[in-house]
């Protein structure tokens, strides 16, 4: 079948065994691919009761139908219960791996069991190869990747974890094709559990499209569509994602302290304005991507890639810091020890705060910059007081009697929004399925970027049936395997035409969006299961109970329970947010 | 419905040529353009339903009656079945409506067989303006009156699609354009009584309406007044002193002015 290359393999580090995973014929159909056709898969070989970093628990690469064949289709899933959250979770990374795993001849890998050294993966031509890794333990991402292309091929495209990752760090990340992340969740962190390194692809094969005359006119319409866009056209490839510093700024909702107040005073000297007149070397984009948001930066020091916009928050407004090139640094440091910007930068504004209120032993100062990759250092290599920073800020917290101060959502950290000024974006938060996320449903577009219209961002009117709409359209686009940045753009008939012209099927509108239902239930039912109910979607008191001192978002408060219901009764769940039984049944799950 | 848009001092004819195939896949009423993309936007478009419109006195309707009847003539012969001309705005300011009435029937004489659109550009005209140009475009023989530009301090709100429709009656079109950019704004456009919209996010409109579909009374929830108000973006530095005076008067007295407050803080 176009599209698809109908092989998925599985290896189990363990023993070394491979196979090739037979799917059954409707599931392409019902589940796509990348994260929905992972977390289906996951589903079916782990329990709710999987320990993440035990060696039964399954990490999954997948791709989906699109990978290879149109715009920003390089980007892959990984999923896997997170160790960080213990919710099911897939991380999303951008660059080629996925497309090169398909010329290599897959549409995904399952890896099970725990190698009894370090091993990295050579597959090329559909077939895998583990490969001794021991004289790579221990280095930092990107050499990592020069390793492993110089043992392989140059083409390859590799993705692999630093230190943060071998030493089981919870929000370890994935990088591939140099600093692209799949950051959320700690994948790097199970990845390490099964002593792998890296995964290297590469390969020539031909992904199969159904109709190219079709997709010929398609991709010369989406690039019209994709440059008139104001944010895809000139917003992101101008300034990057860092263009919503000053916007959210603006808005005051860009959370400084740890989210004690939403107005940063020094947010222009950290903006994608500043980055682009001080830091910028050039633009740059991932596999067949005509937005190009990426940043490839230098500083007095070291050159790398970024920041993003969470990243400079999460590294600089949240924990007060305006020193940009120590952000940038920060940074780049995360990308080569592989860990998730966001909760590193989540974790230390918690320390801040419990150290501000003298309840942590540690020597931290809102905006310390100089001490500010020696934390990040410590945290990936689990050293001193590193080892409590490496499990996030909900245990931290919680160790030191202050659950409050961690800013997190299932033990996710939440990012650079403030939910105070943006209702729906707050019940996105809340009801994500692995935490505190702000791509599972970004209201954000609606709210403030006025895409596809402008919503009342202090109304709770119509936010849950937005909210539910968003996070299934997400569900979908990331098991189509495509960037989000395309949903600022486009809507779902478009992405509907692509597959159906990809794979040569007759998707609907309507089928495409009941597929994201499916997959965001499935998901529910699984962190159901795991014990997760409505206690678990909630916020941190501070978004619920304090109002923002200043800014045009002052004295805002999150209305979270008169939405929560709504958004129950839509999703078909019962009030305590358990998946009904008509529901599972209507969405044959 | 829609009348697909281009009109930039910079477009060139590769954006042209995707403008007509952008028409036709989505089967957009008409595109408008500028006189010197005429002939092409035709030989483009031959065997399809879309129709081209020209504009005509573009973008001040400053030019004289003479001018703009040659403009239209050329647009016609080159292909052109619909005018968009500006209106003598200082005219009708000055209320010279002889002026601004024979500068309009000017342009239906030479457009014929063409129909007339004329723009009225309304961010630079009171209510009772608007209404006198709507009335003078009705006399002079045009089919449609529409609101702006997009080249003026703003473009089309509900309020005067609404007035302007309520002065013209049914049987004359009313065209909203200007900063028409989502599927909402077209709504709105079209729940005020206009019956084209002249876009240049059309692709960007037919885009969100796949999202309407679903939830869309969350889609389409009533909002803040002062967001679709005209009043809410009056310029001193892009409007004439009177006509700016006149809308932030208006928003004073404005009956949402108490319970809508807080957006003034």
């Amino acid at each position: 079948m176009s599209g698809w290359l109908g092989k998925i393999a599985k290896v189990d580090l363990s023993s070394g065994q491979q196979e090739i995973v037979p799917i059954p014929a409707d599931w392409q159909r019902r589940y796509l691919g990348g994260r929905g056709l992972g977390v289906k898969l996951y589903t079916t070989l782990c329990s709710p009761a999987t320990d993440p970093l035990a060696a039964d628990n399954a990490l999954i690469f997948m791709t989906g139908p699109l990978n290879g064949t149109v715009m920003t289709s390089g980007r892959y899933q990984v999923i896997s219960r997170s160790p960080l959250t213990l919710t099911i979770c897939d991380s999303s990374s951008g660059g080629s791996f996925g497309a090169v795993l398909k010329q290599a001849g897959l549409d995904g890998l399952i890896i099970q069991g725990r190698a009894k050294s370090p091993v990295f993966l050579a597959i090329h031509e559909g077939k895998i190869e583990i490969r001794d890794a021991g004289h790579l333990w221990g280095l930092n991402t990107q050499q990592t990747q020069r390793a492993v292309i110089g043992e392989t091929d140059r083409k390859a495209s590799v993705a692999c974890i630093g230190p943060a990752g071998e030493n089981q760090v919870l929000f370890a990340s994935i990088l591939n094709d140099k600093d692209r992340a799949a950051g959320r969740g700690g994948m790097g962190a199970v990845m390490g559990s099964k002593n792998l390194k890296a995964l290297a692809v590469y390969g020539n094969r031909e992904v199969p499209v159904a109709n190219p005359e079709a997709m010929k006119n398609l991709t010369a319409r989406l690039d019209r569509i994709v440059d008139k866009n104001p944010v895809t056209g000139k917003s992101l490839p101008v300034l990057g994602t860092s263009v919503l510093v000053n916007v959210m700024n603006a808005h005051g909702m860009f959370p400084v302290h740890n989210f004690r107040r939403g107005v940063f005073n020094d947010a222009e000297g950290i903006s994608g304005e500043k980055i682009a007149e001080s830091l910028l070397q050039r633009q740059s984009a991932c596999y067949k991507c005509p937005i190009a948001c990426g940043r490839s930066t230098k500083t007095n020091n070291k050159q790398g890639e970024g920041p993003e916009y969470e990243s400079v928050w999460a590294l600089g407004a949240n924990l007060g810091i305006s020193d940009l090139a120590a952000i940038t640094e920060a940074n780049y440091a995360c990308n080569e020890l592989g860990l998730d910007t966001i909760t590193m930068g989540g974790t230390l504004g918690c320390a801040m705060e419990l150290a501000a209120e003298g309840v942590f032993p540690g020597d931290f100062h809102w905006g310390d910059a100089g001490s500010l990759s020696s934390w990040i250092e410590d945290t990936a290599w689990q050293r001193g007081i590193g080892a409590e920073l490496a499990q996030g800020s909900r245990r931290l917290a919680e160790k030191y009697g202050r659950p409050e101060a961690a800013m997190q959502v299932k033990g996710l950290e939440i990012p650079a929004y403030d939910p105070r000024g943006a209702q729906g974006m707050a019940l996105a938060f809340a009801t994500s399925n692995r935490g505190g996320c702000h791509m599972r449903a970004y209201l954000i577009g609606p709210e403030i970027l006025g895409h596809p219209v402008f919503l009342d961002r202090f109304s709770t009117a119509g936010k849950a049936e937005i909210v539910a709409l968003f996070q299934d359209i997400s569900a979908l686009v990331d098991s189509l395997t495509l960037c989000r940045f395309l949903q600022l753009a486009v809507g779902i008939s478009t992405f509907t035409e692509m597959l159906n012209g990809v794979t040569g099927l007759d998707f609907s509108d309507e089928e495409l969006l009941r597929v994201g239902r499916r997959i965001y239930t499935l998901e529910r039912s699984f962190n159901v299961q795991a014990g997760f109910n409505r206690r678990d979607d909630s916020l941190p008191p501070r978004f619920l109970q304090e109002k923002l001192p200043e800014g045009p978002s002052r004295n805002r408060v999150v209305q979270l329970d008169e939405m929560l219901d709504r958004y129950y009764a839509i999703r078909g769940w019962d009030g305590n947010g358990v998946p009904l039984p008509q529901t599972i049944e209507t969405l044959g799950l | 419905m829609i009348d697909h848009t281009e009109l930039s001092a910079h477009s060139g004819e590769k954006k042209i040529t995707q403008l007509c195939n952008e028409a036709r896949t989505f089967g957009f009423f008409a595109v408008c353009i500028n006189p010197v993309w005429v002939r092409t936007a035709s030989e483009k478009l031959q065997g399809s339903e879309v129709v081209v419109c020209s504009v005509v006195g573009f973008p001040l309707g400053a030019s004289t009656s003479q001018a703009k009847a040659f403009e239209a003539r050329q647009a016609v012969a080159a292909g052109a079945r619909e005018i968009d001309m500006v209106i003598n705005v200082g005219a009708l300011r000055e209320k010279k409506e002889d002026l601004a009435g024979s500068d309009i029937r000017a342009v239906v004489e030479a457009s014929h067989p063409a129909l007339v659109k004329v723009i009225l550009e309304t961010c630079y005209l009171t209510d009772e303006e608007i209404v006198s140009g709507c009335e003078l475009a009705v006399a002079a023989g045009a089919k449609f009156v529409k609101t702006s530009t997009g080249f003026g301090a703003f473009g089309a709100f509900p309020d005067h699609v609404c007035l302007m429709r309520r002065t013209v009656g049914p049987d004359i079109g009313v065209k909203a354009s200007g900063g028409i950019r989502n599927f909402k704004d077209a709504w709105r456009m079209i729940q005020a009584g206009a019956s084209r919209l002249g876009v240049s996010a059309s692709v960007a409109i037919v885009e969100g309406l796949s999202l309407l579909q679903f939830a869309p009374f969350a889609w389409l929830e009533d909002e803040i007044p002062c967001h679709i108000c005209p009043s809410r973006y009056a310029s001193l530095d892009k409007q004439p002193k009177a006509v700016y005076a006149y809308y932030k008067k208006k928003c004073l007295t404005c009956r949402h002015l108490d319970m809508y407050n807080r957006f003034y803080e």
